[in-house]
């Protein structure tokens, strides 16, 4: 591992006042699961290390009306077993167990993933799904970035080199609106070949109103089929709609290749999720659970 | 006499002794050696398959603070002798080469520079401030590029990247094809993957500033090896130097050849060997030049040498191997040197994108395969090709494809009546890692074998059980011998076993279980392999990889020693790396000799204590080699304290009895002697009573072991597979292994040996693969490349065993093999099993979800072939 200085600040300020002194030059560490690797493998020589983990006010979980907002420095085993989160972000809750394994989640933190914008993570694609917003701050003040402008290309995000992702905040989650995660992997815990966050959300008449079909490691970025969200919406969620949902997934959809998997299977895969997903997402908006 | 004990602790399911120790953290692997003063290595590798090495400039690296010694391959021609082939073939071209890149790189991770440095940080940071000036080369990364005439020769001197061939006919082949009533062709295809021991390598060069004197710490296989493979290619001199020294020590370079002499004619069949290969050797030694100078110069280095200053070798604890670490590697020799250089210890340790890029891959083999068959199945012949990409640079002191190749032949048949075979091999070498021994490193002959099988049953309508119980070798034909060769002894059990698992798994009502679970739309399968394992074979079989290997290695050295204070110590050559050798050859000794197990030491892996031998822990042979010497010398240990204790009592040594270690008269417990009372009575009696006894040891037993009658393990392999045909991902519910390995020490010990087999074959099959892309590039240098099952992917594997009993001493056999030889076979053939509905053929042995799916059209076919 190349040497770097180390910096730990103890609040928001002082962390974005060295990003803002360092700029490229510098890194932020939180749960070090992505960064770490990249330092030991001399793939990243950042000159500056800006730890995160001790600053106040950064590690909490807020449900409150704005929304469900986990703070930079919590750790994915703190959302994945805080009882807030499977009824205020269920989406975030049936994402977590895919996540790495347990020893990931105890030190990887979900800002760090979202901030990390790898394709194939979970998170990201959660949050696209979700209509997550993203709290960032520099020396020069605080923006929000909605999801769908966050994500830019492969591990690159909408962030400034002196921004700091303090927060991501997902919307209250509406009524008759069902979730589900799923996700093909070689192994248990690998990053996915291909995943799928899905969401119904399921109007009065019994038809569909909202649909978001948000992939990861399916692009460069995480991507929504809005093409097959839109045929859903307006359908009953009923098994031939999800098929027609599905082929156009795998019509439209334009995969990676690599060795682990080709293009075509992913695409095909996609479909495969598509169907089950929604399946599952529509039982949960029309059985009333999450 | 049956000479096999079935005591007090053999047989039984032993706690490990090892596991008190490395459970608590309290281990000592390769990376807890830390020496005063000791500096780090790093090494500077290829990023390119193959290139031309034009400047190489060492400026700013050297600069930098804390940087000692930066050595380049051209530093290294007057510090050491280079690598060289050691083994004789026909047909047979073995490049030399120096520990570090000359001129020209031949794989990713092909190593340049190595760079001693205060901390291993500082000398990667210096391994980055190297420019090299690289002249990339078109690389070879298949079998077809390596033997297309336009491309490039991966070592020049050979004018072909073809390295190896050899065609043998066993039995008369072109009857049996004649007698054909259906010949049936297939080609088979086995992937490159990787050993991924969880040590890598590693190796810390210790040197004693007062003297210059070298200890290697080493995580090996064998210790000797290492010592000898050391001493053999560093501390170069100028050769009048050597000559001075050689004439300085006239009576130590007499006894030198002395030795030899001595040697051959106490080893007639060495004397044999070498007059067999005597041609051979003549015309390599003509026709290789290059290689001839570099042995001449190292041997002659080696005996210009003054013993005092050869190294000695230390293995502690070592975190797994399998074969990977039977071999000197480069960077071992380009660390001593260094070492030596600086007159300094020096550390390197390999971090895993090491192993996974240069530390150890295996595997890469393709079979054309032609069998003649009579349409109830009985098998008349077969005709094989066996093609190995070995890699560029061969391992030392032997490469392991050429092994894997011969023995690859010699087991083709497999513990089935097959009447004629003919067989060619070639290896290629190609701009890749250096191809190492991998558990059972023949494998692809059960593979191919069993693959085949299963093959011909459907082409002529008969069930898989079917033909296998056409052709097994039954009990009733024992002893036979194969045809290409090796004696199968009455206790060849395949076929027993081999029913044995089809009781146990019902396999028999296969068809009807996956009709119904087919008409559900649930896709099962089930598939078997079978496989005899030389674990060590029938006396002689090493010969079958070249004249002389058995000579050379079928010989078991230890001492058995009681010391003062009433302990045993037993010295061994095994490097145990896993095996669990502290346990069971204690084991055998604590019920040989009557005392607890407690009492038992097991000495291992220290040049200074260690009897003599080169092999080492390796081939699966511990069990009746390490096993056999150790009862014959605890025996002899026995008599002579039984002998003592006698005295001491007043009795007839045939009226004493050895419990717990109390020893006394029959009937009278109570009036009883320690170990502690013979050994300080052993002392006090002197020389006679001590045997070879060394400083305050009390007794000293040496015994030298040839493996006696030897013999085979075998399995029969049924694996459960579910497969999911929308994702492609294979489940497999149920793992069962029927094995015989003789009597069983320590039934713990051989399920955990099995059970790290079966893992890793199944690895191979949906995991792990080395990948290159189609120039050589490497792709798999992260555990998030090579994917190596957890856990969580591989199910409770079920074991039932066979015994056989036998008169035959040391009725003990290898086990560490097999589940890496079985598994690849059983899971693919279970698979194809799955998918047999849609008329899927599997040739391949590397199954991802992505390629479950192409074989099943589901998705069009787009992953390379391997």
């Amino acid at each position: 591992m190349p040497a770097f200085c180390y910096h730990r600040p103890a609040t928001v300020e002082e962390a974005v006042g060295l990003l803002a002194e360092y700029g490229s030059d510098a890194k932020v560490l939180a749960g070090g699961q992505s960064l770490v690797p990249l330092l030991a493998l001399r793939l990243s020589h950042p000159e500056h290390l800006v730890d995160i983990g001790r600053i106040d006010g950064l590690a909490a979980v807020d449900d409150g009306p704005a929304g469900f907002t986990v703070g930079a420095a919590v750790r994915h085993a703190d959302v994945e077993l805080s009882p807030v989160t499977g009824r205020a972000a269920p989406l975030v809750a049936a994402a977590m167990p895919h996540i790495g394994h347990r020893a990931i989640r105890n030190r990887g933190t979900v800002c760090g993933s979202l901030a990390h914008a790898d394709p194939a993570a979970e998170l990201p694609a959660v949050a696209l799904a979700a209509d997550a917003e993203m709290v960032v701050r520099s020396a020069s003040g605080e923006r929000t970035i909605p999801a769908a402008d966050f994500f830019l290309g492969y591990l690159t995000s909408a962030l400034d080199e002196t921004e700091l992702l303090t927060a991501v905040r997902f919307p209250s989650w509406p009524r008759s609106t069902g979730g589900s995660v799923a996700e093909v992997s070689r192994r248990h815990g690998d990053y996915a070949l291909v995943g799928l966050a899905a969401v119904v959300g399921v109007g009065d008449g019994g038809r569909v109103e909202r649909a978001a079909l948000s992939f990861f490691g399916a692009g460069a970025t995480p991507v929504r089929v809005t093409e097959a969200e839109q045929v859903l919406v307006g359908e009953h969620p009923d098994p031939a709609a999800f098929a027609e949902a599905a082929d156009v997934v795998t019509k439209s959809i334009e995969p990676p290749g690599d060795n682990h998997a080709t293009a075509a299977y992913r695409a095909h895969v996609a479909g495969v999720l598509t169907r089950r997903c929604l399946a599952e997402a529509a039982g949960r908006a029309t059985g009333g659970g999450a | 006499m049956r000479e096999s004990l079935m005591g007090k602790y053999v047989g039984a399911r032993v706690n490990r002794v090892e596991d008190k120790r490395l459970l608590a953290g309290a281990g000592r692997y390769i990376d807890d050696v830390s020496v005063p003063d000791m500096l780090h290595a790093a090494f500077l590798r290829s990023p390119y398959p193959h290139a031309e090495i034009g400047s190489i400039d060492l400026t700013a690296a050297q600069a930098l603070p804390g940087v000692h010694l930066i050595l380049t391959g051209e530093d290294l021609k007057s510090r050491t002798y280079p690598f060289f082939g050691t083994l004789n073939f026909p047909r047979f071209y073995q490049p030399t080469f120096w520990a570090l890149a000359v001129d020209r790189v031949r794989h990713v991770g092909d190593p340049v520079a190595i760079v001693v440095a205060d901390s291993r940080r500082l000398a990667e940071d210096a391994c980055e401030l190297i420019e090299v000036d690289y002249e990339p080369l078109p690389g070879i990364a298949t079998v077809e590029q390596a033997l297309d005439a336009d491309r490039a020769v991966v070592w020049p001197k050979s004018k072909t990247n073809l390295h190896y061939q050899a065609s043998e006919r066993f039995g008369d082949v072109d009857a049996a094809f004649a007698a054909a009533e259906r010949v049936i062709v297939e080609t088979f295809d086995q992937h490159r993957h990787s050993n991924q021991p969880m040590e890598a390598r590693g190796i810390v060069a210790e040197v004693d500033p007062s003297s210059g004197e070298m200890t290697i710490h080493a995580s090996t296989q064998s210790a000797h090896m290492v010592k000898w493979c050391i001493a053999l290619l560093t501390g170069r001199r100028p050769l009048r130097r050597v000559v001075r020294q050689m004439i300085s020590q006239r009576d130590h370079t007499k006894a030198i050849f002395k030795g030899m002499a001595d040697y051959l004619k106490a080893t007639p069949a060495m004397v044999a060997a070498l007059k067999e290969m005597a041609p051979v050797m003549l015309k390599q030694n003509v026709t290789n030049v290059e290689r001839t100078k570099a042995m001449n110069g190292a041997f002659v280095g080696l005996m210009g040498r003054d013993p005092k200053t050869l190294p000695a070798a230390l293995a502690g604890d070592v975190g797994g191997a399998f074969g990977a670490k039977t071999a000197v590697h480069r960077e071992d020799v380009a660390v001593c040197a260094a070492a030596l250089e600086l007159g300094r210890s020096v550390k390197w340790i390999e971090d895993r994108n090491e192993h996974l890029t240069v530390g150890s891959q295996a595997r890469e083999e393709s079979v054309d395969l032609a069998v003649a068959v009579r349409h109830d199945g009985t098998i008349l012949g077969m005709r094989a090709r066996l093609t190995i990409d070995s890699g560029a640079y061969p391992g030392f002191p032997y490469g392991g494809a050429v092994i894997a190749a011969r023995l690859a032949r010699t087991m083709f048949p497999g513990p089935y009546r097959l009447p004629a075979l003919e067989f060619h091999s070639r290896i290629i070498t190609s701009n890749k890692a250096t191809y190492l021994p991998y558990r059972g490193p023949w494998e692809i002959e059960t593979f191919v074998r069993e693959r085949m099988l299963d093959v011909v049953a459907r082409q002529l309508g008969l069930s898989r059980a079917e033909i296998r119980r056409r052709n097994l070798i039954g009990d009733d034909e024992l002893p036979a011998t194969m045809v290409t060769g090796p004696a199968l002894d009455v206790r060849m059990s395949a076929r027993r076993v081999f029913e044995k698992a089809m009781d146990v798994t019902g396999a028999d009502d296969w068809e009807k279980t996956r009709a119904e679970a087919f008409a559900a739309g649930r896709r099962i399968g089930m598939g078997f392999a079978t496989y005899i394992e030389a674990a060590p074979g029938p006396p002689g079989y090493m010969d079958n990889v070249g004249p002389g290997f058995s000579a050379m290695v079928d010989r078991e050295p230890i001492n058995a020693v009681l010391e003062a204070d009433g302990t045993v110590t037993l010295h061994t050559q095994q490097v145990t790396h896993g095996q669990s050798h502290e346990t069971t050859l204690a084991q055998l000794a604590a019920d040989q000799l009557g005392v607890p197990m407690e009492v038992i030491r097991i000495s291992y892996g220290n040049t200074r204590t260690a009897p003599f031998g080169l092999v080492g822990t390796a081939g699966s042979r511990a069990a009746t080699f390490a096993s056999g010497a150790v009862l014959l010398a605890t025996k002899g240990l026995r008599d002579r304290i039984v002998d003592l204790a006698a005295d001491l009592l007043e009795a007839a040594p045939s009226d004493i009895v050895v419990e717990d270690g109390r020893i006394h008269v029959a009937g009278t417990p109570s009036i009883a002697v320690t170990l502690a009372d013979v050994a300080h009575a052993a002392r006090e009696k002197g020389d006679e009573a001590r045997g070879a006894a060394r400083g305050d040891e009390a007794i000293r037993v040496s015994e030298l072991f040839d493996g006696g009658a030897g013999g085979w393990s075998g399995a029969t392999h049924v694996c459960f597979v579910e497969i999911d045909l929308d994702t492609g991902l294979v489940k497999i519910p149920r793992y069962v292994v029927v094995e015989d390995c003789g009597e069983i020490i320590n039934p713990a010990v051989v399920d955990g040996q099995i059970r790290g087999g079966v893992a890793q074959g199944i690895g191979a099959v949906l995991y792990e693969k080395s990948t290159y892309d189609d120039q050589g590039q490497f792709q798999a240098g992260t555990f998030m490349d090579y994917l190596i099952p957890t856990a969580m992917e591989i199910p409770d594997i079920e074991i039932h065993h066979v015994e056989t009993p036998s008169d035959v001493f040391a009725n003990y056999r290898g086990v560490g093999e097999g589940g890496a030889i079985g598994a690849p076979a059983a899971l693919c053939n279970a698979i194809e099993d799955a998918l047999s509905d849609l008329g899927v053929r599997i040739t391949e042995q590397h199954l991802p979800p992505a390629r479950i799916l192409e074989l099943a059209g589901v998705i069009p076919t787009l992953s390379p072939s391997r």
